[in-house]
């Protein structure tokens, strides 16, 4: 019964796609590219090096890191042409919005000093 | 050729000089109408140019009668094919409150020339500049390749492709947005230079290629690796498929693996498609990280009267399987109108829920019109 509580119940919600634990995901950069913005922002249609819509790209952590770095996509909460303002009140992407976990991590990455910009 | 069909012909290819996005084909009538991609189509995992009895089933299909042939039946030489497509759609997209949207979507055209068994194709159009407004980004050729088949006239054997062109992996819909090709292995522009070896017989198929990404344009594929895809026919109304990917690149490696499956309910003439896909990521810079994804898609089409077809499908995408809560689901609603051989109008509707409603939601509703050389 142990077994079936440890690690059979895990896998099974796993494959569910419920998920098991709280967001544990390191707060990096990397992460932050790779797992969010690269699938959600950096869609080959919208901002991606391919298309660069408004000249941002996401889609690989080099070109992310040139899209911030250029200066006109803050960071800052409450600023309009914010990252998180954008993705959040004003739901980006349009069709398919973040979840709350996604903005969170984002947060968190500027909370701990936007490593690896 | 007539002038005005001269003309018309002129006109796609200047208005080409646009934006470019992708063509694709119906596999909502596998096992319903043919067994096999290459029933319908020229390329072994079928999409593009069709062969003479897809042009068949384009005509039978459609609202209204007419020549489904390149141009009407425009006079060319036997061992050419020619096509084209252009597509876009606008509507409403909603982000909280409805948004009114465009979009220009494809605008390509394309060639194929066949002897004794080899065929030498390309796909070309425009698109938005890239890098900067490079010009040499505008003018693309999507899909470049020489391909060799054993049985040139049958739509079966063996096929041999080198060039560019997009590994075969899964369902291949035709909607890009779907779950499984949007986070799945087989996204919008994942072309790559590939050698492929195909083997497409009406009991089973089997799909082997090797890739390496585009080198000297930014691409959606960004690593190199090999996918597989086989299929095998239940009966004729049935069919089990399994699929791999393998995709290294500079800032992570990818590794998918999934399930599909296909139901011809005859007497119903529903015809059920599903997808789930296992996706391994490994990001391999900085500190790293490893990550599990779920991808899955149902798809059911009942073909209607009067040249209309009705899909409608549910989608699954687990964003991190270590995270409670960090999923989405989808209904969609598409309906299809094939006015004429050559004239397609959509209407495709999505509703998406971020967590079962724990999150914001999103959607669109678009009328998308696609004409077809």
């Amino acid at each position: 019964m142990s077994i079936i509580m440890k690690r059979v119940w895990p896998i099974a919600f796993a494959i569910a796609g419920c998920g098991t634990s709280p967001d544990d995901r390191p707060p990096t950069f990397e992460v932050v590219t790779l797992t969010v913005l690269a699938p959600s922002c950096g869609q080959v249609q919208c901002h991606s090096t391919t298309t660069r819509v408004q000249g941002y790209a996401f889609d690989t952590v080099e070109a992310a890191r040139a899209t911030f770095n250029a200066g006109n996509l803050s960071l800052s909460n409450d600023n309009p042409e914010s990252v998180l303002y954008q993705s959040g009140p004003n739901r980006m992407p349009p069709d398919s919005p973040l979840p709350d976990e996604d903005l969170a991590l984002i947060q968190a990455w500027i909370d701990g000093g936007k490593l690896g910009l | 050729m007539p002038l005005h069909r001269l003309t018309l012909f002129l006109v796609v290819i200047v208005v080409a000089l646009a934006t470019a996005r992708t063509a694709a084909a119906y596999p909502q009538y596998q096992l319903a109408r043919d067994v096999t991609c290459t029933g319908c189509h020229v390329s072994p995992d079928g999409g593009g140019l069709l062969n003479e009895n897809g042009q068949t089933v384009a005509e039978s299909t459609a609202w209204k009668d007419g020549d489904g042939s390149f141009m009407y039946g425009m006079s060319k030489p036997s061992w050419l094919a020619l096509g084209g497509d252009v597509r876009g759609a606008a509507g409403f997209v909603y982000p909280g409150t409805p948004s009114a949207a465009a979009y220009p979507m494809q605008v390509e055209a394309a060639a194929n020339a066949t002897s004794h068994g080899f065929t030498l194709h390309v796909t070309g159009g425009f698109r938005s500049p890239q890098e900067g407004g490079s010009a040499l980004h505008v003018l693309w050729s999507r899909e470049h390749y020489a391909m060799w088949q054993s049985n040139p006239d049958e739509g079966k054997g063996v096929y041999v492709r080198a060039g560019r062109f997009t590994p075969t992996y899964g369902l291949r819909l035709a909607e890009h947005v779907v779950y499984t090709q949007k986070f799945g292995g087989r996204p919008l522009f994942d072309e790559a230079y590939a050698a492929s070896v195909s083997y497409v017989d009406p009991r089973f198929e089997v799909h082997g290629t090797g890739f390496l990404h585009d080198p000297l344009a930014a691409s959606v594929e960004k690593g190199d690796g090999g996918a597989g895809y086989a299929e095998v026919r239940l009966g004729s109304h049935a069919a089990i498929g399994a699929e791999g990917k393998y995709s290294r690149g500079d800032e992570q490696t990818k590794t998918f693996a999934g399930m599909t499956g296909k139901v011809y309910v005859e007497s119903a003439d529903l015809l059920f498609q599903a997808e789930a896909e296992v996706i391994r990521q490994h990001i391999t810079i900085g500190a790293g990280f490893r990550a599990t994804q779920l991808a899955g898609y149902l798809l059911a089409t009942k073909p209607l009267s009067h040249g209309l077809l009705l899909d409608v499908g549910a989608g699954h995408y687990t964003e991190d399987t270590s995270v409670k809560g960090l999923y989405r689901d989808c209904l969609d609603v598409n309906l299809h109108w094939f006015v004429t051989p050559h004239l397609e109008g959509l209407l495709t509707t999505r509703v998406e829920v971020l967590d079962l409603g724990g999150s914001p939601s999103g959607g669109y509703a678009l009328v998308q019109v696609h004409y077809r050389l």
